[in-house]
């Protein structure tokens, strides 16, 4: 897979910029403020962090450890709330939805990649795939998607080069796999927004550049909007625009990507 | 509906998240069983104590009253008044007296082979007016009765009859016993008897020894185990003569003609009615009393039983329910990931309690299924089961000469095993939501990163 050439790079502030025309985002997140209680102790992870993700776009969200990228990540992927501020997905401001409304929305619109894969031990590759179009499709009607889905799922996983391996069990595969089988769950149903949390952060180089052509390709191919958490400066190479946390803020530094 | 698809996924994972439908498998099956069982025991209890009275039973007090009412010594005014009540059709006089039956020429060493056979035992003197009694009891019934033991008497008509090919010309009167008491006693057909009872004198207040032989004309059966160990029947007249002529009568048997609907007023109004015509005495009011409470201990022993059985039995199905409380917790923990998965691919609060929950109704709807199959196939197989068992293990687990009854019975009721799955569904329901709240209260962040 190939990047375009010579990226734009825009300083993080600018991309959080309301100036972005609405129908050009494919997820905002404003002022977002997020603490956990400890005991008697309120620790503050994000203060209020700003952030634009454009449609068809690539953007790499890195830093430290501890300086609140997952908290971001999952906070605009709508697993869990923030204690201030909001998040606009689909034109909606996701976090008033009720919690059924959410849980369509994160199941429609949102894919995710995990770093630990997070297949489920008891189904099989094949199974694990379709799973997101069994919740979708939940009050019946999926006995009339059952063939249609299934069907192309077998044919994803084909593409990624696990069609032997269809009725095999996570414990039966290798890193790699399970982490091409975790995007094909990712992209079932179609979502406009990808969100990865550093996908090859469990594999080793040559299994982890394998699986990143394959991420960015299928982001490409399908033009998705990824969202992409990492610490590996290669892989943020690879982005169109690489934003930097700090101290639950996103830094108002531009952050230009090396290209 | 994932839900149910990922909640029978989830079951099947490992074999023992199967042990509560085994469970409750076993407790819903064996109390169906055991319910069936005493349901049919007690509706056969309740056949036969019946058979072995009437539908009601009058008892004047038969003993010099201090108010000055005199016992009623002539039983044809009350017999009369009874049958001139258009709720009876048949009324039957008895002198019921109890004493000892001695078999002198039974060898000693038959005794020590059976200890059951006596010499020497209680018996109940039951002295009857046959044709009375036929129209009103199921005496007629028990003399025809067939079995291995019974010696049927010459003349159904005529029980007490000599018979006549009997060749002897002793003076002792003819008897009809028991089919238990004559196998006890090693009694044939024209045995001799020896009764033994004790008379009052009314002149000094003291009681008297009377002693009298009397022939074996046949037996009876009636199935109700104490009327056939210790029941001896006679002509009323030879009794009464037996007893020096002190007693004629001691009990009214009666008939109704619609036991079911009059059971709950007639020992009120009759003895009403009675009391009024001065045949029995207003100040006992126990005088009259259907057989359900003339024989209310026993019927009411084996109702208590059977209620035991199924509360214990209750206890054991809310064991089973426990359990697949335990194992929900348990796979709850484990599945602690699975649940930050699903909520991550989109499901909700709600569809994780639903999942959880349908794990344990899973475990309800298969175990009492099958459990229901189980019970209502051992209820009536039971015979079968019992009969395999005894001769598989050589122990003998229901002894038919003490219960009477040829096999063992067993009334399936369809509310019964209704309400016994309806019940199991509940109890596990009710047991299977705490965990499955829990999993559905799992934060997903925090479920996620799990190791």
């Amino acid at each position: 897979m190939t990047r375009p050439a010579s990226p734009p790079v825009e300083p993080a502030s600018a991309a959080a910029s309301p100036a972005t025309p609405t129908a050009e985002l494919a997820l905002s997140a404003r002022g977002v403020h997020k603490s956990f209680r400890i005991g008697n102790r309120a620790i503050e992870v994000l203060h209020g962090a700003d952030l634009e993700l454009r449609r068809r776009e690539r953007l790499c969200l890195m830093g430290s450890s501890g300086a609140g990228k997952s908290t971001l990540l999952h906070i605009v992927g709508l697993i869990e709330p923030p204690t201030e501020g909001s998040v606009h997905l689909q034109g909606e401001s996701a976090w008033t939805l009720s919690m059924g409304g959410r849980a369509a929305l994160r199941n429609r619109h949102v894919g995710f990649v995990f770093q630990s894969y997070h297949l489920l031990p008891d189904l099989s590759a094949l199974e694990n795939v379709v799973l997101p179009a069994r919740i979708a499709h939940s009050y019946g009607t999926y006995a009339f998607e059952k063939k249609r889905c299934t069907a192309e799922a077998a044919e994803m996983l084909s593409d990624f080069g696990l069609g032997d391996r269809l009725r095999h069990r996570p414990s039966q595969l290798s890193g790699g796999e399970r982490q091409r089988v975790a995007i094909a769950r990712a992209l079932i149903l179609h979502p406009d927004i990808l969100i990865a949390d550093e996908p090859t952060g469990n594999l080793d180089t040559a299994t982890g550049q394998k699986v990143l052509d394959l991420l960015l390709g299928q982001q490409r191919e399908r033009g998705l909007s990824l969202l992409l958490v990492t610490h590996d400066e290669r892989l943020a190479e690879r982005c169109d625009r690489v934003l930097r946390m700090e101290d639950g803020r996103i830094n108002g530094q531009p952050s230009a990507s090396p290209g | 509906m994932y839900r149910r698809y990922l909640s029978w996924r989830f079951l099947l994972r490992r074999p023992i998240n199967l042990i509560g439908v085994v469970g409750i498998t076993l407790g819903v099956g064996a109390l169906i069983m055991i319910i069936s069982i005493m349901s049919g025991f007690l509706e056969e209890s309740r056949k036969t104590v019946r058979g072995s009275l009437a539908d009601l039973i009058i008892q004047p007090v038969a003993v010099d009253l201090r108010d000055g009412h005199e016992p009623v010594s002539d039983v044809q005014p009350l017999l009369a008044a009874l049958r001139e009540d258009e709720r009876v059709v048949g009324a039957c006089p008895r002198l019921s007296w109890g004493g000892m039956v001695v078999q002198t020429s039974l060898r000693s060493e038959l005794r020590l082979k059976d200890p059951d056979r006596a010499d020497v035992a209680f018996a109940q003197f039951v002295g009857i007016d046959v044709e009375d009694e036929f129209t009103t009891t199921e005496f007629r019934t028990w003399l025809e009765r067939e079995s291995a033991h019974q010696m049927p008497v010459e003349n159904v008509d005529d029980p007490f009859a000599r018979p006549e090919a009997w060749r002897g010309d002793e003076p002792w009167g003819w008897v009809v016993v028991g089919e238990q008491l004559a196998r006890s006693h090693v009694l044939q057909r024209g045995s001799l008897v020896n009764l033994v009872t004790g008379v009052p004198d009314s002149t000094d207040d003291k009681a008297y020894l009377s002693n009298r032989k009397f022939f074996v004309a046949g037996t009876f059966r009636s199935g109700d185990n104490e009327t056939d160990r210790t029941s001896i029947y006679m002509d009323r007249w030879e009794l009464a003569d037996f007893l020096s002529g002190t007693h004629e009568f001691t009990q009214v048997l009666v008939k109704l003609e619609d036991y079911e609907r009059d059971r709950s007023s007639i020992e009120h109004s009759l003895m009403g009615d009675l009391s009024t015509k001065g045949l029995v005495n207003p100040n006992y009011p126990s005088q009259v009393r259907t057989w359900e409470s003339f024989r209310s201990s026993l019927i009411g022993a084996i109702e208590n039983e059977r209620v035991l059985m199924g509360i214990m039995l209750c206890l054991v199905i809310l064991v089973a329910a426990f359990t697949v409380f335990a194992i929900l917790m348990m796979m709850v923990t484990e599945k602690r990931r699975d649940i930050g998965i699903l909520t991550a691919l989109g499901a909700t609060r709600r569809s994780i309690l639903t999942i959880f929950l349908m794990i344990g109704m899973w475990n309800a709807v298969l175990g009492s299924g099958f459990g229901a199959l189980l019970g209502v196939w051992g209820a009536l197989k039971i015979d079968a089961l019992e009969q395999w068992l005894s001769a598989t293990f050589g122990v003998q687990i229901f002894n038919r000469n003490v219960y009477i009854f040829d096999h063992i019975p067993s009334d399936v009721s369809p509310t019964v095993v209704t309400a016994t799955v309806l019940g199991a569904l509940l109890a596990t329901a009710i047991f299977a939501l705490i965990p499955a709240w829990l999993a559905s209260r799992t934060h997903p962040i925090d479920a996620l990163r799990t190791e």
